[in-house]
């Protein structure tokens, strides 16, 4: 693993090789003063080499965090500050998406719940109406119930001016909500650049402290990725590529009848 | 259309789900299918006591809620003697093959992933009380 260390590291190897040599060579002339004092050089060297490249892994792991503080892509609002991280900020901006949306939706249900009974008044008149007016043809209607047929189509195409102006508003509305979509995509995008941004960052850092642990010697156990499906996974993004996710209802019921149901 | 199921349309039925927005899909979906005795409650947690209140009739829930998840809650529910009969539709956007099979060994009664239409939701809750009344 020579190769991911520093400089400093590959000339001690070289020291160490030659100094081994040297070191045969002092105690097969049986000059023991000698070899003792190879062997103290060495270990001196050692040590030193080890600092260097302590010193180093330190600067390099300093600089890696700074990075994520300083270079991270400005995403920082005008009212957030200093103080606020851009973690935070993204997270802000990430409630504001489901506010948003949340709102959008609302507005929506709202103007579709405020659409249908008129829908539903415009039909019953209709019917009413188109059985009287289907009688009226066949000439099957009393004089007053003519007379009170002429009444009601006048009320009846007030209704439907009136009808047909709120409806057109309520979907204007609903049109016009869906401008959450691009407002809650810019956000979006931007929190993603900031991730991309973040990963790259720690795979630096990744990599740094790596270095460190292997001239320390220090090793890691894998920790286990946990698969909880307890907890849920959210919606599935990308289903083709996972066979693991159904990609529609229809493979939920064949998997289902398939277990009896 | 299938065999048209008397379903009696005063049921009293828990709707679960941590996104408001859903709940009121849900119930305004229920309502056109002529549902109108509905409740909310946005996770297990919640649910539970309502249920165990001894009123609901069917429940309808999502999977991935804070607190207790939809899963521990149909389990809570086949785990209880009072309310182990009452049929549990699952909502959600959980999809993985292994999830689908843990709600069936749990005991659910029907299962509809997100995003899903009004045809489909119609489709399990008659398909649902077919079954039950089939098995009376």
């Amino acid at each position: 693993m020579s190769n991911k260390l520093g400089s400093g590291f590959v000339e001690f190897e070289q020291l160490v090789k030659d100094g081994a040599v040297e070191l045969l060579n002092h105690i097969e002339v049986g000059d023991f003063s000698g070899a003792i004092q190879k062997i103290q050089e060495l270990s001196e060297a050692r040590h030193s080499s080890f600092y260097n490249e302590v010193g180093l892994l330190t600067r390099s792991l300093h600089d890696a965090i700074r990075d994520f503080q300083v270079d991270s892509i400005d995403l920082v609002v005008g009212e957030g500050g200093a103080d606020t991280s851009k973690i935070t900020d993204a997270s802000d901006r990430l409630n504001y998406v489901i506010e948003t949306t949340s709102a959008a939706a609302n507005k929506t249900m709202d103007m579709v719940d405020s659409s249908v009974p008129v829908a539903s008044e415009l039909q019953t008149q209709a019917r009413g109406l188109r059985k009287d007016w289907s009688r009226l043809i066949q000439r099957d209607l009393t004089p007053q119930e003519f007379r009170d047929l002429y009444k009601r189509i006048d009320l009846f195409l007030g209704y439907a001016d009136e009808s047909a102006t709120t409806l057109h508003s309520n979907l204007n509305t609903i049109l016009l909500e869906q401008g959450y979509q691009d407002l809650t995509g810019q956000v979006i995008a931007r929190v993603n650049d900031l991730i991309r941004d973040v990963e790259v960052k720690l795979v630096h850092l990744v990599a740094v402290a790596g270095r460190v642990d292997s001239i320390s010697g220090i090793e890691h156990k894998e920790s286990e990725f946990e698969h909880d499906d307890t907890r849920g996974h959210g919606p599935a993004i990308n289903k083709q590529s996972n066979p693991e996710v159904l990609g529609s209802q229809d493979e939920v019921d064949d998997l289902l009848s398939s277990l009896g149901f | 259309m299938g065999v048209e199921v008397a379903l009696d349309k005063n049921m009293k039925i828990l709707i679960v789900d941590d996104f408001s927005t859903m709940r009121r899909i849900i119930k305004n979906l229920l309502r056109d299918l002529g549902f109108t005795n509905t409740v909310e409650a946005d996770d297990g947690t919640t649910a539970l006591p309502i249920l165990q209140g001894g009123t609901i009739d069917f429940l309808v829930t999502d999977w991935n809620m804070p607190g207790m998840t939809g899963i521990e809650l149909l389990r809570a529910v086949r785990a209880d003697e009072k309310l182990k009969t009452t049929p549990v539709l699952m909502v959600t956007a959980e999809a993985k093959r292994d999830q689908i099979i843990a709600a069936a060994q749990a005991g659910v009664n029907g299962y509809v992933v997100k995003p899903f239409t009004a045809v489909a939701l119609k489709e399990k809750i008659e398909k649902i009380f077919e079954r039950i009344d089939a098995a009376k």
